[in-house]
């Protein structure tokens, strides 16, 4: 019965996540929010480095939840590209306000 | 049964109220966007008219100072987010792309349904704030900060209201997008695809990219007002200017969502009464996508005297002048189509000439603003008021109206009184000059916006600006009269009134239920072949 219901979703394209890779990205995320709440106060040697590292690990985690729970990974290429895209662009307009705000 | 439906155009396809609100056709759902947009946009009108009404005078004439900041913020909410940001995507890319495309609607039919819930939704919000609390906000259609924050005013109405509407601008950008990928008809390569689809899937890409930023950021002033958070609070380690720079990357490309599908409409006007193939095709095309791309970091001209750094400034300035570039592309293809052309000037023709002399009006006076010296003294004077009303309604508002004359007998398969609309355009041309012209002039003289009152030698450009408005309108109320007089007493027209080759002109006027009564072609050699070259 399980194996009747994959085979259309398959034929379509659609993957079905197992409970193991499941709990894994769940693990991470866990651990990267671990991280997070350690970094803020275990790291105050950071200092300004602080705001990006906070960043760094909540655009990992974006990435995990992604890849992982919005099935990502399994998606046309086509789809990677496009998140890569708005990426870059979001990486650009925190570039043009920093400079901004830097040289202030 | 099927052969009986067939015969059937779209509005005799199902009858009663329900059966417009709960549609899922394109074409539908997009006169219901007509509908309520031209509603807010009387709205807007009757607001602008009141201020200018104030402003005859110096001095009180009409109306109290803070009602005339709460006018000023209605009349901006309400014409960028309920009537310019959603216009010609959201009524004529609704009704006219599945047609453009060869097909039979958009690619999530039930979505497009939801977006315009979603729209009267947020309009309803945003006219709440007149009769809530302590009346609509009085901050402006930006909402900076830090009197936003601050002030008693309908604030947190407005500026979710304003969320809200985001939501339905990604929808109908989100649609668009797949539409355009996944429903072309067969044959119809990007390269083939009509100019108008062009500027619409350059305008959706803003909209699905570029709206997130806006809902955000206006979240984050609810945060700041009921929780005080810090994030544009200096006293508490926030940073107002971080709210300019937030507002504007949405906010700029916002004006993009605005022009480009108003360049869409040029670039199908010009070619159909002209008969003549467009001038630089690809040039066109790829000029749009570059103003969508470039459009996204010219944001801090907006901001050139709020403090921000002197780099930031020069960066934001050259790449402002940069725009220009795509832009002036499609203005001189655009007038170079028309050159040899077998010119046939109709109502339509006419606001597409409008548009262009209008919108070069206002597009060289924001270079002007757009140079670092010269905004100094410039900014938020009447100049900008004056330049953005040559951009927003001398550009997208005349291809808006141009649109409706164009698409009209195609729509409702019937024909307005040609000679009335020539009459009320001449009108509504001459109104839009006189009322904003003086704007531009006074604002050279330093008159600062936003005040209900102002320095007597400012009194006669501001006099005429006020005449203006009233010639404005009697061209707007007569060819709005002409318009609706066309739907009920019009003389009923074929399926291609105006000779286009373009496949919306294929099917019968009013189009069936699927769009075609038989299997669209494309024409050879791309959609403007006019063969006469």
């Amino acid at each position: 019965m399980e194996h009747k219901n994959e085979q259309p979703n398959e034929a379509q394209g659609h993957h079905i996540s197992s409970y193991k890779e499941h709990f894994s990205t769940l693990a991470a995320l866990l651990l990267l929010t671990v991280l997070t709440v350690a970094v803020s106060v275990f790291g105050a040697d950071l200092r300004s480095l602080s705001v990006a590292t906070a960043l760094l690990i909540a655009t990992i985690k974006a990435l995990v939840v992604a890849y992982y729970f919005m099935h990502l990974k399994y998606e046309h290429k086509l789809y990677r590209w496009l998140l890569l895209v708005v990426v870059l662009l979001f990486v650009l307009f925190l570039v043009v306000t920093s400079i901004e705000y830097l040289n202030r | 049964m099927t052969t009986a439906t067939t015969d059937l155009n779209f509005f005799q396809v199902k009858r009663g109220l329900f059966s417009w609100i709960f549609s899922i056709d394109h074409k539908r759902i997009g006169l219901l966007y007509l509908y309520s947009l031209m509603t807010f946009f009387l709205v807007g009108v009757t607001l602008g008219v009141l201020m200018r009404l104030e402003l005859l005078n110096p001095g009180k004439d009409i109306m109290e100072a803070q009602t005339y900041n709460q006018v000023f913020t209605l009349h901006g909410v309400i014409m960028i987010f309920l009537f310019i940001i959603p216009s010609i995507p959201a009524v004529f890319g609704n009704f006219f792309l599945p047609i453009m495309l060869g097909t039979d609607d958009v690619s999530f039919p039930r979505l497009n349904l939801l977006s315009w819930w979603i729209y009267i939704i947020g309009s309803i919000m945003a006219l709440s704030t007149l009769v809530f609390g302590d009346g609509p906000a009085d901050t402006g259609w930006t909402f900076y900060v830090p009197f936003s924050v601050n002030t008693t005013t309908n604030v947190t109405m407005s500026v979710l209201a304003a969320f809200v509407l985001g939501f339905s601008s990604i929808l109908t950008g989100l649609n668009f997008i797949v539409t355009i990928h996944r429903l072309r008809a067969p044959g119809m390569s990007f390269m083939k695809m009509p100019l108008f689809a062009w500027s619409l899937y350059a305008t959706s890409w803003i909209q699905l990219l570029a709206t997130p930023i806006i809902g955000i950021t206006l979240m984050m002033i609810v945060a700041e007002r009921f929780f005080g958070v810090g994030l544009f609070d200096p006293s508490i380690g926030g940073d107002p200017i971080l709210y300019q720079h937030l507002f504007w990357i949405y906010s700029h490309p916002a004006v993009y969502i605005m022009a480009l599908p108003a360049f869409g409409i040029i670039s199908e006007l010009l070619p159909t009464f002209s008969q003549r193939t467009i001038f630089g095709y690809t040039a066109i095309a790829f000029s749009s996508l570059a103003i969508a791309f470039v459009g996204y970091f010219v944001w801090g001209h907006h901001m050139f005297t709020s403090g921000m750094s002197g780099t930031g400034r020069i960066v934001f300035s050259i790449m402002t002048f940069l725009v220009a570039i795509p832009t002036a592309i499609k203005v001189f293809n655009w007038v170079a189509t028309l050159y040899k052309g077998s010119i046939n000037v109709q109502p339509p023709l006419l606001y597409a000439l409008a548009f262009i002399f209008l919108f070069s009006i206002g597009g060289l006076s924001g270079l002007v603003l757009g140079a670092l010296a010269t905004d100094i003294h410039l900014h938020d004077t009447y100049f900008v008021v004056g330049h953005f009303h040559y951009v927003m309604f001398g550009g997208t508002g005349f291809a808006f109206f141009g649109a409706l004359h164009y698409w009209f007998p195609k729509i409702w398969g019937k024909m307005y009184n040609i000679t009335v609309a020539n009459i009320a355009f001449v009108i509504f041309f001459i109104g839009f000059n006189v009322l904003y012209f003086p704007m531009l002039v006074v604002g050279l003289m330093g008159m600062p916006r936003r005040y209900y009152d102002y320095l007597p030698e400012f009194h006669i450009p501001n006099m005429i600006s006020t005449f203006g408005s009233w010639i404005l309108v009697t061209g707007l109320l007569l060819m709005l009269g002409n318009l609706v007089a066309g739907l009920f007493n019009g003389k009923k027209t074929g399926r291609n009134p105006w000779n286009s080759i373009s496949l919306e002109w294929q099917t019968p006027s009013p189009p069936p239920l699927a769009n075609f009564d038989k299997l669209p072609e494309l024409p050879e050699g791309g959609p403007y072949n006019y063969k006469n070259d």
